[in-house]
């Protein structure tokens, strides 16, 4: 009988501790065939289980150009996260996906890209980083805005420095004012006061923007000033989740099912929905 | 398709043999629908009050395991779950409940196939019997069934007198059951039973669904809503009886140190924690939001998804509610 609740096992390959409550880990799926057999796009999102505690939803974070592991990270919230953090290195969780839509990369190409992140937001947008520096010849300028609390909140410090060392992507980071420690470098502001000041031009561009809610907020109106189109700007949602099929009956806005209709729109869409994310 | 007659001591060796051929046997008593072991318990009334809860948990289980697994030192174990469904007949099923199955199917299905679901529903022979009842929470034929309605039912059962009752044969997987037990039933015509289903009382309609769902297009932002958020418990009784509320948890029980289970189990959208984020964000943070997305998901956003009201009309959920939010009365109010 086929079963749609039944997840892949996985390996934990490594763990990257990315903050003192965000974690990175790098799994593989544990039968050949079956990770032979996997593929997924940027912006998909999974279930991830610890077996006697629960799932938990989070997006793909790696690249699908990027196969030789599948990523997550996941910041310490609830019981399956307190779970997910206590494991090791070669211990095995559950893994289900991927769901949902993904980021129209094909879309996107012969655009300008600008990536707009903020804390732990950076996840869903680092897969798309990552996989639009592979195909980089596709893609006109790419920009990167990312924005932690402190320097101690920022994630994914080894990616951003690959970044940084690329001379055909610009790479800004920010923390809040009062987030610098000794030696930053980077700029010290929200996000979109910096967005503002890069000022990217909005012709021919594409915006991806994930973060929390208030950045978002804040960052719409900016880009909207910037003349970017609302067609133009693209996010994903992170509704709560359990079954991630369209079944179980809680991610919806509306009629549109998270899960299976998103997790990524763009803003046009989102404003036709009914305001209730 | 074509009518039968069977009476009643006949029925019972019907229902002796579905038994003994080692079905399942499911019939309503006064407060629910159970497995029925001795036909001696059979009550097959169709002026009887529909049941406290509808049949779904024996399609969508309130509790089912989904995968079991074993934890070794880094390693786990899966096993499949077999659900292995036994051929279930149920008898005497109202026919607002007989019309379930059609609508869930469809959620159950879209894209990704449940299978716990579906293998159940298909070993179900459904035997509808007509409805005398109705009272004040009735609104069947607001959702476009009524009391004489075959939607749902394989075999529908018409009463035609103290001892006999019309079989209407409404699908091919209830002929093939009536060919299997033909020799309980004898010849009937359409012209006894067509007289009495033409004079059952109708509850009358409450609302028309159309309009609601146009309404509700145009009122997600309505202060009604916070009105009859500020009456809701959240207890979800009304989720839990409902034939085709479908909302479900997914959590893990663990019956031993290195052994458990992964469940299945219901839910209901009008719990507070039923959308919290792990953030503390809450995109239905109060009940009002919750109301409203509880007749919404009824009567507009399953109309647009799947063509159907998710909605049977049984009126359970008003007939239980502890603070005696009436649904009809509620849509009803869906107009300007």
């Amino acid at each position: 009988m086929d079963n749609i609740y039944k997840p892949y096992l996985a390996e934990i390959a490594e763990i990257i501790d990315e903050t003192p409550d965000t974690k990175t880990f790098k799994l593989k799926l544990k039968n050949p065939e079956e990770a032979k057999a996997f593929t997924f796009k940027a912006g998909q999102f999974a279930e991830y289980s610890v077996f006697g505690e629960g799932e938990s939803t989070f997006c793909i974070a790696s690249s699908p150009t990027r196969p030789e592991y599948l990523e997550c990270s996941f910041k310490v919230y609830g019981k399956v996260t307190q779970a997910l953090k206590r494991l090791n290195q070669g211990d095995t969780i559950g893994f289900r996906g991927p769901y949902g839509n993904f980021f129209p990369l094909e879309e996107l190409k012969g655009k300008n890209v600008l990536f707009i992140a903020g804390g732990i937001g950076l996840a869903p947008v680092r897969c798309v980083i990552d996989n639009v520096l592979d195909w980089r010849n596709d893609y006109k300028d790419i920009t990167i805005i990312y924005g932690a609390r402190s320097v101690s909140d920022i994630v994914y410090k080894q990616e951003i420095r690959e970044w940084q060392s690329r001379p055909d992507v610009k790479t800004v980071v920010t923390v809040d004012p009062g987030g610098e420690s000794d030696g930053w470098t980077g700029e010290v502001g929200f996000v979109p006061t910096i967005v503002e000041k890069i000022a990217p031009s909005a012709e021919n561009t594409f915006a991806v923007i994930c973060g929390p809610p208030v950045m978002i907020k804040f960052t719409i109106p900016v880009l909207e000033k910037l003349g970017f189109k609302e067609d133009n700007i693209y996010t994903t949602l992170e509704n709560r989740m359990k079954c991630g099929l369209g079944k179980c009956g809680r991610c919806n806005i509306g009629n549109v099912y998270v899960c299976k209709d998103g997790p990524v729109f763009n803003y046009t869409q989102l404003k036709e929905l009914p305001q209730e994310f | 398709m074509e009518e039968k007659i069977i009476n009643k001591e006949s029925l019972l060796n019907l229902c002796k043999d579905i038994i003994a051929d080692g079905n399942n046997l499911i019939a309503p008593n006064s407060t629910e629908y159970v497995l029925i072991n001795d036909v001696t318990q059979l009550t097959l009334e169709s002026t009887a009050r529909p049941t406290k809860a509808s049949y779904k948990t024996f399609v969508f289980p309130k509790a089912e395991p989904v995968i079991y697994y074993k934890r070794g030192k880094n390693d786990v174990q899966l096993l499949d779950v077999d659900v292995n469904q036994k051929r279930t007949v149920i008898l005497g099923a109202k026919p607002c409940d007989a019309n379930s199955f059609n609508i869930l199917r469809h959620l159950f299905n879209w894209d990704y196939k449940d299978e716990f679901y579906n293998q159940r529903e298909k070993n179900f022979i459904v035997i509808g019997l007509m409805c005398s009842f109705s009272d004040e929470y009735c609104f069947c034929t607001s959702v476009g069934s009524s009391p004489v309605s075959e939607k749902g039912s394989d075999i529908f059962l018409i009463p035609l007198d103290e001892n006999n009752y019309a079989v209407r044969i409404v699908t091919d997987k209830g002929k093939e059951f009536a060919d299997k037990y033909a020799k309980h039933f004898t010849q009937g015509d359409k012209t006894k039973s067509d007289e009495i289903t033409s004079k059952v009382k109708h509850p009358e309609t409450a609302f028309d669904s159309n309009q609601v769902h146009e309404w509700l297009g145009k009122n997600f932002e309505n202060p009604k809503w916070d009105g009859v958020g500020d009456l809701c418990l959240s207890c979800a009784q009304c989720a839990f009886v409902c034939p085709v509320c479908h909302c479900f948890d997914i959590v893990d029980e663990d019956y031993s140190y290195t052994e458990g289970r992964r469940m299945k189990n219901w839910d209901g959208c009008q719990f507070g924690h039923f959308t919290l984020h792990a953030s503390g964000h809450n995109p239905r943070d109060i009940q009002g939001k919750r109301y409203r997305q509880r007749i919404n998901h009824k009567f507009k956003y399953y109309v647009d998804k799947f063509g159907e009201i998710l909605c049977t009309g049984c009126g359970r959920c008003s007939r239980g509610c502890a603070v005696s939010i009436d649904i009809k009365e509620i849509v009803s109010n869906c107009k300007d």
